[in-house]
């Protein structure tokens, strides 16, 4: 029995139900198609008005249609503040990656590698943080996440598509794979009520 | 005598095995509330694939030990229980799991 139930596994399982119901993806896809949407419009807060404004939403949308389906839990004080320093550091870097891009973008005598790979160097950055998501919460398909932005720069590189066409379409195509799994989610679990005395109703 | 000494090595142990947490359900419930600080009904519910009523007398089992402490509220109008492991019952576990290794450990090897 001690052999049979490993408590790592439990852990694992209980933090893989936090990505089962696709909105991180959605959320994911949407933050990457704000910064195509950015670089289209040259509207240059997009990317943190998207971040913000679909950060809440989700944690909305999660109260009142994944709750309701898989029930609530809370993790542990130490693992919730290993979560928080976790997310800390990803904000740090991503900030700290936007206030790089911006410096590089707008030094007047920037280095011709610099100029001509930025797309790479960027979308590359912003792969790593999502290859590190995928490697901390153990969920694979965010490893597909990160090599689609990868190739949306390698495509505006080496296809000539715009820059910007390559943010949109990886954050379609994730949205898409979220909406996929949210579906699946939906099905798979039905909403329960709890019943005072005892059988619970789909 | 040396078969006598082995056999109470293993003996020993398995005496102070808790047996309400050693049903494999009960142990399950155990596990999944030892990982988290607080859970409610119907994440348990989902988790282990128990039926209501079977997860419902489980835990009411384990709450009557002491192990856990289960809350119902009102969510609107909605009921909503939480269940969580008490300190007795995490120390109980932990104490469970260290003598269901060494009962395993003595075990002679073939």
């Amino acid at each position: 029995m001690v052999a049979d139930v490993n408590l790592k596994e439990i852990q694992r399982k209980v933090y893989m139900t936090f990505f089962q119901d696709g909105l991180w993806d959605i959320f994911l896809g949407l933050f990457i198609l704000g910064w195509g949407l950015a670089i289209l419009t040259e509207a240059v807060y997009l990317p943190g008005v998207f971040f913000t404004g679909i950060y809440f939403t989700i944690w909305g949308i999660k109260k009142w249609l994944t709750y309701p389906r898989i029930g609530y839990v809370r993790f542990s004080r130490t693992s919730r503040r290993r979560i928080t320093a976790r997310f800390l550091i990803l904000g740090t870097v991503v900030l700290l990656l936007g206030l790089l891009a911006a410096v590089l973008w707008g030094m007047g005598t920037r280095p011709q590698w610099l100029a001509d790979y930025f797309p790479l160097i960027f979308n590359g950055m912003l792969a790593a943080i999502v290859c590190f998501v995928a490697y901390w919460a153990r969920v694979n398909r965010f490893y597909l996440h990160a090599a689609l932005i990868f190739l949306g720069a390698v495509f505006h590189l080496w296809l000539g598509i715009g820059w910007e066409f390559g943010f949109i379409g990886a954050g379609g195509i994730i949205v898409l794979i979220g909406l996929g799994i949210l579906i699946s989610f939906l099905r798979k679990y039905p909403k329960m009520i709890e019943e005072v005395q005892g059988e619970g109703r789909q | 005598m040396r078969a006598g000494s082995n056999g109470d090595q293993i003996q020993e142990p398995i005496t102070k095995i808790d047996k309400l947490i050693h049903e494999p359900s009960r142990y399950t419930l155990m596990a999944y509330l030892y990982v988290v600080e607080v859970a409610d009904f119907l994440f348990l519910l989902r988790q282990t694939g128990m039926t209501w009523g079977n997860l419902s007398a489980h835990l009411g089992k384990l709450e009557a030990a002491g192990y856990v402490v289960i809350e119902k509220e009102f969510l609107g109008k909605k009921p909503h229980t939480t269940v969580r492991l008490t300190d007795e019952g995490r120390n109980a576990f932990e104490e469970y799991r260290g003598n269901m290794k060494r009962v395993l450990d003595n075990l002679p090897t073939k």
